[in-house]
């Protein structure tokens, strides 16, 4: 198994034309696919081994027109799921060998457009990070949504997908087929996080209604009985959830474990990680130190005992369930007093590599010694 | 920013009232008898105002002037509204579905970027740092618009949001506060029965009368007059009380503070009383400024919408300009906290009712919205135009010592075309 401690910097993935807000690896492969606020998505083919130059993207993924909010691969890695802020869930086949790359792509257009904008005071215009990619239309458009989808969340075995959206509808989904299996609302606020546990008898749904302040302000932390579509436990009124946020849940490989991290403008390093035991709904542990000013994603690790979480802070930190303890941080904060956030996460399937959408447009690359 | 805008309030509140014998404050309470004849006979003869405050500022590019495919755009989506040329943010669709009713002002070009500031020059009109106490908008058609004779009173504010004070007007025309909650200040409940409070009452009269045979010193009779102002309040302000017509409303308006406010904004300025402010909070989103604008939205659509179709409905609307704006926008610039900044420099104000024409555009922002393209628009020449609409010189002179002062600045004119 790969050493966690040791995270090395493998590349930094240039792809400035707007926030990185979806990563993910397809299947068992070294190909990592990113989505945008733009509804952009990417795909890079790596090497096996981490150094040289950053490679370049080799497909664009092109049919959406809103925020990727999230990405998940089919364990075969021959499907690409995108959630977005269109409404829409798209399927991507994803073809062994790319088509001839033929459309011209810039991967620093915006840091060539806000240099040349500053030009008169001084700022040099960076040379063009230029590359062909194809581009692949998607094979299935699921419309049933009709508000921004923002949360998603593929089985690890491929065959069911949860998502949740700003209307407060959670359905279940048949992946392959493309049918809902169940669906409800929950009942007030809006979706924010799902979760899907492995045996997908569980899904965990948090809510939130984002005024600041008034009374109509909303959040709420509650496990399902995914067939029934019944609360099976409310963890709302427990401290660490109580008026917060949850961003992002996790269930691990195992179905032993939840983690749930809070998200929002939370005061100081609050974006702490929360391991629930799913069976009880009793809080097992948190892990400190919380990422400041809130946390953005969390990422079980396939060993089924570790996670990794990713906050405002630019930081991304590796957590031992076990303990709650650190293991390791991949990057440091920028300066400032706000960060450019690391606003998603992946593990690769082998769980030797990381994959980190970047606010300022890149994907972070780690990896650890196996 | 709430806490000091609410000791703000209460500071001016309590600096202009009038603090009776039995605790009972009354400001900007128009004559002693309860005319609800001579109210109708002044909402006949004058128009009435409905300023819908957007506390923080709310953001011109995710609502009247959006910006797609730019990368200032952000992720919201226009829809088209009833008004060719006219496309609004997608969680406004029942605003939308009216736009025939708006004047959008997409040129606001002003001054004051925070929000004290702001709020102070957004209720004036005039900038926070001259020595003169300029009255804000709510004092002014208060002074103008508001019948004397009318026990209710001719100012009334719902929520927390901030304020300029009734400067160079006096007292008089600071604002009645209601509390979002739509509960009325504590000192409107008597702490008596009704038959107990009227034999104090009379009492007090009894002693009152004798005492000012010899006593004729003006203290004194503010004294009795705010005494009776309070008395005459309870009386009247079952205009207040909206629960029987709040449950049939509450669909259309939206069941939230703010939904409720704006119909009882309504059923107010039906009453007679000239201008009423309701204030939304949370817009001041440096941080996530998407989520909070989408939920604000979401909260402001039915209530703003139900607000203009009611009026319209009944024919008030033609005698109610209702106003959309708060202190600042919202910079076109997402900041790396998913928020957007204060900005003055091209931003966006809406107008409805009281004669302003519906279904208009005025002026432009550039393709990013970063500045003023065509028609800039100062605070002066808003207030120009709002007071117009409303039937009042907006060059009025007042005095403060013996320095003439005007209702709006030097040079500010009234936009001819909503006019």
């Amino acid at each position: 198994m790969p050493d966690l401690t040791k995270p090395a910097s493998a590349w930094n993935l240039v792809w400035d034309a707007d926030w990185v807000t979806a990563v993910a690896w397809l299947g068992a492969s070294r190909r990592v696919a990113a989505g945008n606020n733009l509804g952009e998505i990417v795909i890079w083919e790596l090497p096996d081994k981490p150094g040289g130059a950053a490679p370049k993207p080799v497909a664009q993924l092109d049919a959406h027109t809103n925020v990727i909010s999230r990405l998940a691969c089919t364990p075969d890695g021959k499907t690409l799921i995108s959630s977005s802020y269109d409404h829409t869930i798209r399927y991507w086949d994803i073809p062994a060998t790319f088509p001839e790359a033929t459309v011209p792509l810039v991967l620093n257009a915006r840091a060539i457009e806000d240099a040349t904008r500053r030009k008169a005071n001084g700022a040099r215009v960076p040379p063009a990070l230029e590359t062909k990619v194809c581009v692949l239309k998607p094979a299935r458009t699921l419309t049933q949504h009709k508000e921004w989808v923002i949360s998603m969340e593929l089985s690890r075995d491929g065959k069911a997908l949860i998502t949740g959206d700003d209307a407060g509808r959670v359905l279940i989904w048949d992946a392959s087929a493309g049918t809902v299996s169940k669906e409800w609302k929950v009942p007030k606020g809006w979706v924010y996080a799902v979760g899907l546990s492995p045996d997908k008898k569980q899904a965990c749904v948090t809510e939130r209604y984002t005024l600041v302040f008034d009374s109509g302000r909303h959040a709420a932390v509650k496990l399902w009985d995914a067939s029934a579509g019944t609360v099976s436990r409310d963890l709302s009124n427990e401290k660490e959830f109580k008026g917060h946020h949850i961003i992002s849940a996790s269930y691990s490989p195992d179905g032993k474990t939840l983690a749930l991290l809070r998200g929002g403008e939370s005061g100081g390093n609050s974006g702490k990680p929360t391991l629930v035991d799913p069976a009880t709904g009793k809080v097992l542990r948190e892990c400190a130190p919380g990422h400041l000013d809130g946390g953005t994603d969390l990422a079980s690790h396939p060993d089924g005992k570790h996670i990794a979480s990713t906050g405002r802070d630019t930081t991304a930190r590796i957590w031992d369930t076990a303990t709650g303890k650190l293991v390791s941080e991949v990057n440091k904060p920028r300066g400032g007093q706000f960060k450019d956030w690391f606003s998603c996460a992946a593990w690769s399937a082998d769980g030797a590599w990381i994959a980190c959408g970047d606010q300022a447009g890149a994907v972070q690359v780690w990896s650890f010694p196996v | 920013m709430s806490h000091a805008q609410s000791h703000l309030s209460r500071r001016a509140f309590l600096k202009g009232a009038a603090v009776t014998g039995a605790g009972l404050v009354l400001p900007n309470w128009g004559g002693l008898a309860y005319a609800r004849a001579a109210a109708e006979a002044a909402a006949k003869a004058k128009k009435r105002c409905i300023l819908l405050w957007m506390n923080g500022g709310a953001s011109q590019i995710d609502t009247f002037d959006m910006k797609p495919g730019r990368t200032t755009g952000g992720p919201f989506r226009p829809i088209q509204s009833k008004v060719t040329g006219l496309q609004v943010c997608e969680y406004l669709p029942k605003v939308g579905a009216i736009a025939d009713k708006l004047a959008v002002i997409r040129s606001m070009k002003t001054q004051s970027p925070d929000h004290p500031d702001g709020i102070y020059h957004m209720h004036t009109c005039y900038k926070m740092n001259e020595r003169t106490p300029h009255p804000e908008l709510g004092a002014v058609i208060a002074k103008y618009n508001g019948n004397p004779d009318a026990d209710l009173p001719s100012f009334v504010r719902t929520g927390s949001t901030g304020n300029g004070g009734a400067g160079y007007l006096g007292p008089k025309y600071e604002p009645f506060g209601i509390d979002r909650t739509g509960r009325l200040p504590y000192f409107s409940t008597p702490y008596l029965k009704d038959e107990d409070e009227k034999k104090r009452a009379d009492l007090f009269r009894t002693v009152e009368d004798e005492f000012g045979v010899d006593h004729k010193a003006e203290p004194f009779e503010s004294h009795r007059t705010a005494k009776e102002r309070a008395w005459r309040l309870l009386r009247a302000k079952g205009v207040f009380d909206i629960s029987k017509d709040w449950p049939k409303a509450k669909d259309r308006y939206g069941d939230t503070e703010f939904g409720r406010s704006c119909f009882m904004a309504k059923k107010l300025v039906e009453a007679g009383i000239p201008f009423v402010e309701v204030g939304q909070e949370n817009y001041d989103s440096h941080g996530d400024n998407f989520v909070v604008h989408k939920a604000c939205m979401q909260v402001l659509d039915p209530a703003w919408s139900a607000l203009l179709t009611d009026l319209a409905d009944s024919g008030q609307l033609d005698n109610t300009l209702v106003i959309w704006m708060g202190e600042v926008g919202r910079t076109p610039q997402i900041n790396n906290r998913a928020g957007r900044d204060h900005f003055i420099s091209a931003w966006t104000v809406v107008l409805s009712g009281g004669g302003v024409k519906g279904g208009v555009v005025y002026g432009a922002s550039d393709a990013d919205g970063k500045t003023v393209k065509d028609n800039p628009v100062s605070e002066g020449d808003l207030f120009a135009t709002i007071y117009n609409a409303l039937g009042i010189n907006h060059r009025a002179k007042h005095y403060w010592g013996v320095r003439p002062i005007w209702l709006t600045p030097e040079g500010a004119k009234p936009i001819k075309e909503l006019l």
